[in-house]
């Protein structure tokens, strides 16, 4: 059932004098996934990503990278793996082919190969109008295209991206998830960190990280049938209605009403059993609000974490 | 397999590409040495000439104007003016108006034909050391001279029993340049090549890229090689360009064989890149790189044998002088640019300075973390 597992960690631990940046981290990535790596800034994401990558030493456990040991075949991994950096690392002096040429060359590519690579991506990543512009005078989506066009110069078979979308327009944004799909497609492995809940919908597997310790890590189909998240005695409704936050401050103060927060023109509960339709209604026509659809709704991805996050801050253990 | 230089072509690719992309950090390495050799050569310049002297002369007699113009005749002193007493002179001496006075007192003329001591005073501005002692022995042997011609005709003889001939070797007219501009050339070389490679890795290190290049498979022998290899290129041009100017500003011929002073400069060139790398891959940011490149440059001004003989340094000062580069070079410098000297004659300097940028470049290869913390 299992496939061949591409990045592995078991109890990876990276400190930073008395801080703890990674505590005892361990997950497993299949061939071909999609990882989405989610939490808060500062809970160790980026941290995670350069222990990968071999840029950190782990204070303790290990990491695997296609069944190689980062610590002792470093090497040899470097040549698997592509990583593409928060900041979007390139030489902002030399033109979009240059900073291509350079990282072709610096993965030892050369001659027809390099040059077949380069149209590949060139082709792939629609950046031929950009060719002879400089880095550092491409907009943001460029930079993020050209940025991972020299990430894959050397055909890597796994990819880090760290916040790949951060600062990006939402067309950059789909069309970045759109190739990432096709290449999960083509068999690489690819770990993505972001702060977007859309993003981590998209992932066939997603890990969320909390104060350096990771919380949860599966299928978000799966992490949404988790009992934490789904109460056996509780159930999450969908209320849509006007003037929402003057609505959630009514159904705030209702006694069974775990919890209440507004998305857009909605507002999501997490309420007993026992509130019904009715009584909801009720209490929003006696805040002035006459009409509310009210549909029961499945937990979202977003509602999986928050459970998680508050549980562990109650001190709570999974 | 693991090529010990995996990276390097491609470093040396971006490196080229880099430096003539920015012409600011191009032009922070050619122009201050440029302009530094211009200023230090034409700055720097102990010939001691035509010192204002004031004269104060109450004797007023053949004798008197003749002693004056012996004085004046040495080229040492010029004369400015005409003081009217001794207070004057001194006063004028303190408001900087003259750097020497020179008083011959009444009677002068009368001591000299009666057989007496006949006395004159010099005052002399101690303020500026050069001036003064170079002042002070000249008119000591004025009068030295005076005194002893005098003494020879009193007893009969037409020429002085001794007389000393100097010969000043390799550069017969004593001129500063000939001194100071090879070992300026040594200095200001020194600056410009260890900023820029100072700046190499720590440059990388701010925007990010180092770990886009951390996480590839480029060898640290590779990344150092194809961080020197460009700066070595441009900071020999420099150096020839110094070189050139040496010759045809400064008028300073080069003697020796300019082979084996393109070696030297190589070779130092070398070593000074080398330690800037190495300063690039300890500092976290520009600014500690900059601080770093002082600790090294402002002691090779003055422990180098730069302006001042180090063998009358204390042992101190001499040992730090032996550990920098600079020392070595500005030897050689002059060695082979003055005295025409060969390799074989100064096969110790050129051995250390490689050594040294062996040493050093080696340090920072196998030093260097491929690790971010």
């Amino acid at each position: 059932m299992s496939r061949e597992a591409m990045i592995e960690c078991e109890g990876l631990t990276k400190r930073f004098g008395h801080f703890t940046a990674v505590d005892h981290v361990s997950f497993k990535i299949e061939k071909g996934s999609i990882f989405g790596f989610l939490g808060p800034n500062g809970s160790g994401k980026s941290t995670v990503i350069r222990l990968l990558c071999g840029l950190l030493q782990a204070s303790d456990g290990r990491a695997r990278i296609a069944g190689l040991d980062v610590a002792r075949e470093l090497e040899q991994i470097k040549a698997l793996i592509g990583y593409m950096s928060q900041k979007f690392s390139l030489y902002d002096e030399l033109t979009t082919h240059e900073n291509l040429n350079f990282y072709g060359r610096l993965y030892g590519l050369r001659g027809g190969a390099l040059k077949q690579r380069y149209d590949q991506l060139i082709a792939l990543t629609h950046l031929a109008p950009y060719l002879r512009r400089r880095a550092g005078l491409l907009s943001g989506g460029w930079r993020q295209r050209l940025a991972m066009a020299c990430a894959l110069m050397h055909h890597p078979t796994v990819l880090f991206l760290d916040e790949p979308t951060a600062g990006i327009d939402p067309v950059a944004r789909r069309e970045l998830w759109d190739l990432l799909f096709e290449f999960s497609g083509a068999g690489m492995t690819l770990f993505v960190t972001t702060h977007y809940m859309d993003e981590a919908e998209r992932c066939t597997h997603v890990g969320y990280i909390y104060m350096s310790k990771l919380v949860v890590c599966g299928e978000p189909d799966d992490l949404k049938q988790l009992p934490l998240v789904n109460p056996p005695d509780a159930r999450r409704i969908d209320v849509t209605c006007e003037h929402v936050t003057v609505g959630l401050q009514a159904l705030r103060r209702l006694p069974g009403v775990r919890t209440a927060t507004v998305f857009g023109q909605s507002m999501h509960l997490l309420a007993d059993k026992d509130v019904s339709e009715e009584f909801i209604r009720a209490k929003l026509a006696q805040a002035g609000i006459p009409h509310a659809d009210i549909r029961p709704m499945a937990p979202s991805l977003e509602d999986v974490f928050v459970a998680l996050t508050q549980q562990r801050d109650n001190g709570g253990d999974t | 397999m693991r090529l010990p230089f995996r990276g390097f072509n491609a470093i040396l690719y971006k490196e080229f590409l880099v430096v003539f992309r920015d012409p600011l950090t191009l032009f922070f390495m050619f122009f201050p040495p440029l302009i530094q050799l211009i200023a230090f050569g034409f700055a720097l310049d102990t010939d001691v000439k035509h010192v204002a002297t004031l004269v104060l002369d109450e004797d007023r007699t053949n004798e008197s104007r003749e002693l004056i113009d012996q004085f004046i005749n040495t080229q040492t002193f010029r004369r400015v003016g005409e003081a009217r007493s001794i207070t004057g002179l001194a006063e004028a001496i303190r408001r900087g108006q003259a750097y020497v006075g020179l008083q011959i007192p009444p009677g002068f003329a009368r001591d000299l034909q009666a057989g007496r001591t006949a006395r004159i005073q010099v005052l002399i501005d101690g303020s500026n050391s050069t001036i003064a002692s170079s002042s002070l022995n000249t008119a000591l042997n004025v009068g030295f001279r005076n005194a002893m011609l005098r003494l020879a005709a009193r007893t009969g003889l037409h020429d002085l029993p001794v007389e000393v001939r100097p010969q000043i070797l390799y550069n017969p007219e004593m001129r500063s340049p000939n001194f100071f501009v090879p070992g300026v050339i040594g200095l200001v070389l020194q600056i410009a090549t260890m900023f820029a490679s100072a700046m190499a890795l720590v440059r990388e290190r701010e925007r990010g890229t180092l770990e886009q290049l951390l996480v590839s498979p480029l060898s640290r022998w590779g990344l150092m090689a194809g961080k020197l290899v460009p700066y070595l290129c441009i900071s020999l041009l420099m150096a020839v360009s110094l070189i050139v100017i040496m010759q045809w500003v400064f008028h300073v011929p080069v003697a020796g064989d300019s082979r084996a002073l393109l070696l030297a400069t190589v070779l130092y060139i070398f070593a000074l890149l080398s330690l800037g790398l190495l300063i690039s891959t300890h500092a976290q940011n520009q600014i500690q790189a900059l601080q770093m490149c002082m600790i090294f440059i402002l002691p090779s001004v003055f422990f180098s044998g730069f302006i001042f003989p180090r063998e009358t340094m204390p042992w101190i000062f001499y040992a730090i002088g032996t550990v920098l580069p600079a020392t070595y070079y500005i030897e050689l410098q002059r060695a082979i640019v003055l005295r025409g000297a060969s390799v074989a004659d100064f096969w110790l300097n050129f051995v250390v300075l490689a050594g040294m940028g062996l040493a050093v470049f080696s340090l920072c290869a196998l030093r260097f973390k491929q690790k971010l913390a």
